[in-house]
């Protein structure tokens, strides 16, 4: 009975112990492209620096208000490991971001000064003024929007290494995510390999002395 | 922070700075601390040391990303670190390329 026992036990350590074998690899591979995608950033950030000089491209230029675009979700398995996924902030894109100033086709009509008015030119005038109160909010006193792109921290015309960089740190931080969830399932099945290892050294010891106490009887 | 997701921090040079915070990441605001150091050749080990604790006492930061270099100087607070929330990842530097047998992940791996 308790041979039967060590074997199946021994097939599942086994088991256990290819998969913890198969996950390090796979780390080792989302490291590898971690690391090649954040050296790829740091090059488009030095190109981008030598096309607009040293300090224009620094923590100097980090604004003073800044909202975060990405965010990390994180959600416990019955298994107890921890999967993480990144999103943007509210579900909306960087595309979806409302611009600082809008201007263009927004600007309608030509405004009359010193016309008298009739009822119906009246409640049209209060519509206009009213919309164009209304799109006064959407530029702050400060001229800065803390959910904007980033990018435009460093001016508004930026080279494409500069985007570049912010593409590569954008996949960047999604692998990381990646990284974060397998560190997490490679500790959970250490854990579950060592007590199962314990367990079939507690059986193996069990086993011997028994087989001792046959041999003296 | 609950409902909107977690941050992720970052702790630092200032090319790994900039890049993650290009990256949108980035949170500063007038009512809470950052949750980024840009690490630089005055920046203390106390310092790093504290913002590191600071971001593990952080109910809203699920992962940090810190470059190994500045890891090393911090080695016994990370290894400390035990908790599956936030997670700590370790990164390479400009200078400093990345070494899996200093990653206290693996290293902890390798000890038991």
């Amino acid at each position: 009975m308790g041979l039967s026992e060590l074997e199946h036990l021994s097939l599942e350590v086994d088991e256990k112990l290819l998969r913890f074998m198969d996950q390090l690899e796979l780390l080792e591979e989302k490291r590898v492209s971690l690391n090649a995608l954040i050296e790829q950033g740091w090059f488009s950030i030095s190109k981008a620096r030598y096309s607009m000089g040293n300090k224009q491209v620094s923590s100097l230029q980090y604004a003073s208000e800044i909202e975060p675009l990405l965010c990390v979700y994180t959600q416990k398995l019955d298994n107890g490991e921890i999967k993480y996924s990144t999103n943007t902030v509210n579900g909306k894109s960087n595309d979806d971001l409302k611009p600082v100033q809008d201007i263009g086709p927004q600007e309608t009509g030509v405004r009359r000064r010193n016309k008298k008015l009739n009822v119906d030119e009246k409640e049209e005038s209060e519509e206009t003024i009213s919309e164009q109160t209304y799109e006064y909010p959407r530029v702050r006193k400060c001229g800065h929007n803390p959910q904007q792109d980033p990018l435009k921290w460093f001016g508004i015309l930026v080279p494409q290494s500069l985007k570049q960089a912010q593409t590569s740190f954008k996949q960047v931080i999604e692998l990381s995510a990646e990284i974060a969830s397998l560190q997490t399932t490679i500790l959970n099945s250490r854990e579950e390999l060592w007590k199962d290892m314990e367990k079939k050294l507690k059986i193996q010891v069990k086993d011997s002395s028994h087989n001792v106490d046959q041999v003296e009887n | 922070m609950a409902g909107r997701g977690k941050l992720i921090a970052v702790i630092g040079d200032e090319d790994t700075c900039t890049g993650f915070l290009l990256g949108g990441i980035g949170e500063l605001n007038k009512n809470r601390k950052p949750n980024f150091l840009v690490v630089e050749k005055d920046t203390s080990i106390t310092e790093i040391e504290e913002t590191f604790k600071s971001f593990l006492a952080r109910n809203d930061i699920g992962i940090i990303l810190i470059n190994q270099f500045i890891a090393e100087m911090i080695r016994h607070a990370i290894d400390a670190h035990m908790q599956s929330i936030p997670a700590v990842l370790e990164i390479p530097s400009k200078e400093h390329p990345y070494d899996a047998s200093k990653d206290s992940i693996l290293r902890r791996d390798n000890r038991e």
